[in-house]
């Protein structure tokens, strides 16, 4: 799971290697921090806890023809979109793509996964050739739709998610074009800071510039060139001699999203033959009404996402990784939509799903091999929320963000051990959730509490990580409260599916609590959702408010098992008990693991366990 | 000659097996559901269920018809099929 680069010189290649090893390897090291550096430079300007806290960022490099070089961090759908987004320019503006230009693209039918991840992409030369391209991302503060935030459940359709651009060219040789800058900032919220958003990209852009010619400078456009076509002709051929030491097979995967009583099936088939991995949606619902479809180009990503960490974990993740797997998404599909389908929920929506349904295929791949088992996951969190608060904060000013938890995650399970609580997620290899602090600080809200969520982890011999909750109410706010948007696709299905045997993690919820009239006597202090007085609504979809004594109560779904739980080791089970992470009754219910007197008591474990694998034969087949 | 074709499978002289106790479950190369024990328990009733599921949708768990030992699970929507996955030995 680790990302990292192999220091393994290239397996596999045919070609005549002219450049020393040595060099190749500090280039290829040096690409990487050109990426790392522009990450911080993004994180530096940026002033928004998503791009800061959550983590809701990529940067990479790419060739001059906008194939992908370097993949670097961040959500990794990303790497491949913004691939497109460098095409689509390199196609539109041919002829005018000038030293010194950058490009601003967030249109969902072109490259982008919906319109309030804009990519902001630069041109790199050298002696006035086009060598070079550096992309970037950041979910703007607003982006204008009809929801503040930019995911937008009220939506229709493309037309009301806010500015939308196939490409403009946002600095002509270095100089900004304000006449386009004034307009874009016009027409959305909270300008400032969707102007330091646009900032963090062009600055980011900047220095990965510099750093490549830097690069270039030092060791020569031919010696560069050469080693970006080793690294991308490597990682095809480690690739493929991965796939070649997988077992052939087909395997599927089916995933559950609901809006407003409308249930959507997103199903993938996944073949491996020999050297080339196939994902086919063939069989997905048509696309929705709702927000939560997405484009092509964003199955594409989604798919990838998993796949970069699970397959390419020591791969360069370039061109060359893409080269062996092929998609089939059918045209008016969820994962295919038709413009001008909406598309803004497509990250937590559809995408997601494409993740979780890869992220599961290929996790039944790598278990079927002796060699790659250790590899094999169950899938991780797989349900973000996307809480878009706004609203007049304690200091009278319009604060727009989201809530960061989405991006806590939890770990699916591993073949020798258990996923990691609260441990992130698979698409992200550096996603995480702000301090309460933080929060609290921009927002007139306070928690009541935040923590791990018990028999949130699937159950197995090894269990997900757990998932958590929190509770907030409004706080010190000028106009008694705030408002939130909320598109919870999938409070109703599991989605973090077990693998082998393991269950799967347990679904989000959310909850209006709504207080009791009597609000001096509300519990200001409570510490479960049990405990909020008042009568509780469940909610997904749409916008909320959160004012007065009311309270919202949030969980998120933790990572799927893996193996039997029957198997799980009953003193881990004991553990997980005396840790909070699961209830008596999972203990023995699922586990078939009893206490007396607060040890395990092996004879009555063992007849329970016994018990209820006889009640799994009495079941019969289903032949 | 065993070999692995999951956490909980085996394929021997070309039977898909239970990887526990060794229980045939059909040909290697075909779909193996079909022969193991199936129970399926609403997801609204499993241990920290949410508010608000769906509650139609069920775990199925696939069990070795010999020795209990759990295979897979999938969540499913009882209209629709069971997930297919086949590995070519």
């Amino acid at each position: 799971m680790c990302w990292s680069i192999s220091n393994t010189w290239p397996a596999g290649n045919d070609r005549d290697w002219t450049m020393d090893p040595i060099t190749f390897s500090i280039i290829r090291h040096r690409l990487f921090r050109v990426i790392e550096e522009a990450v911080i430079t993004l994180k530096h300007v940026s002033g928004s806890a998503v791009t800061n806290e959550g983590h809701d960022l990529m940067v990479s490099l790419y060739q001059a023809d906008g194939s992908l070089l370097m993949g670097g961090v961040g959500f990794l759908h990303h790497l491949t979109s913004a691939a497109e987004a460098c095409k689509a320019i390199i196609r539109k503006f041919a002829g005018q793509i000038a030293d010194g230009d950058m490009f601003l693209l967030n249109d969902p039918y072109t490259a982008a996964l919906h319109t309030s991840d804009i990519y902001v992409v630069a041109p790199i030369h050298h002696g006035g050739r086009l060598v070079a391209w550096s992309a970037c991302f950041v979910h703007v503060t607003d982006i204008g739709a009809m929801n503040p935030g930019g995911f937008a459940p009220e939506a229709q359709d493309i037309f009301t998610e806010g500015f939308s651009s196939p490409g403009i060219k946002l600095i002509d040789r270095g100089e900004l074009r304000q006449d386009l800058w004034d307009t874009i900032l016009n027409m959305v919220r909270s300008p400032e800071m969707v102007a330091l958003d646009l900032r963090s990209m062009i600055a980011c852009n900047n220095v990965a510039r510099e750093r490549m010619l830097a690069l270039i400078n030092k060791y020569g456009t031919d010696v560069v060139d050469d080693a970006c076509r080793t690294l991308i002709s490597q990682s095809e051929a480690r690739l493929r001699e991965r796939l070649r030491e997988l077992p052939d097979g087909r395997w599927q995967s089916r995933q559950y999203l609901e809006v407003k009583g409308e249930i959507y099936k997103v199903l993938l088939t996944m073949t491996k033959q020999a050297d080339t991995l196939a994902f086919d949606f063939t069989g997905s619902s048509p696309q929705s009404k709702y927000s939560v479809n997405c484009s092509k180009w964003a199955s594409l990503g989604g798919l990838f996402a998993p796949l970069f960490p699970l397959l390419c974990y020591d791969i360069v993740w370039n061109e060359g990784a893409i080269r062996p797997i092929t998609m089939i998404a059918p045209d008016g599909s969820i994962v295919n939509c038709t413009r001008p389908a909406p598309v803004s929920v497509a990250t937590v929506g559809a995408i997601q799903s494409v993740n979780n349904a890869a992220c599961s295929t290929i996790g039944k791949m790598l278990a079927a091999s002796e060699k790659y088992a250790d590899e094999a996951t169950a899938v991780w969190h797989a349900n973000h929320f996307a809480i878009f608060m706004f609203g007049n904060n304690q200091r009278g000013r319009l604060a727009i963000g989201i809530l960061t938890e989405t991006f806590a995650g939890a770990g699916g399970a591993r073949t020798f051990g258990d996923g990691l609580d609260i441990g992130g997620e698979i698409p992200n290899p550096i996603s995480r959730m702000a301090n309460v602090e933080t929060i609290e600080a921009q927002f007139p809200i306070r928690y009541l509490f935040r923590r791990r969520l018990i028999d949130s982890g699937g159950a197995g011999k090894f269990r997900g990580g757990a998932g958590g909750e929190l509770a907030i109410v409004a706080h010190d706010a000028p106009d008694g409260g705030i408002h939130y948007v909320l598109s919870g696709k999938g409070p109703r299905f599991p989605q973090s599916d077990g693998l082998c045997g393991g269950y799967p993690g347990a679904v989000n919820d959310y909850v209006w609590v709504h207080a009791p009239h009597q609000a001096h006597n509300t519990d200001r202090f409570a510490q479960g959702l049990r405990e909020i007085p008042g009568d509780d609504e469940p909610i997904s979809w749409g916008v909320f408010p959160l004012m007065g004594d009311d309270a919202l109560y949030v969980r998120w779904n933790g990572g799927g098992g893996i193996g039997d739980p029957l198997d799980r080791a009953p003193e881990k089970v004991k553990a997980d008990l005396a840790a909070g992470v699961i209830s008596r009754q999972a203990a023995g219910e699922i586990y078939g693991v009893l206490e007396t007197a607060g040890s395990v008591d092996e004879k009555a474990t063992a007849a329970k366990r016994k018990q209820l694998r006889r009640a799994r034969l009495a079941a019969g087949s289903p032949q | 000659m065993k070999k692995r074709i999951s956490e909980s499978l085996v394929v021997e002289h070309g039977t898909i097996c239970c990887a526990s106790c060794a229980h045939a479950l059909g040909p290697a190369g075909a779909s193996w559901k079909k022969a193991a024990a199936l129970s399926t328990v609403p997801v609204k009733d499993l241990p920290g269920t949410g508010s608000n599921v769906e509650p139609r949708v069920v775990l199925r768990r696939f069990a070795c018809p010999n020795c209990g030992h759990l295979l897979d699970t999938e969540t499913a929507l009882p209209e629709d099929p069971f997930l297919e996955d086949v590995v070519s030995v």
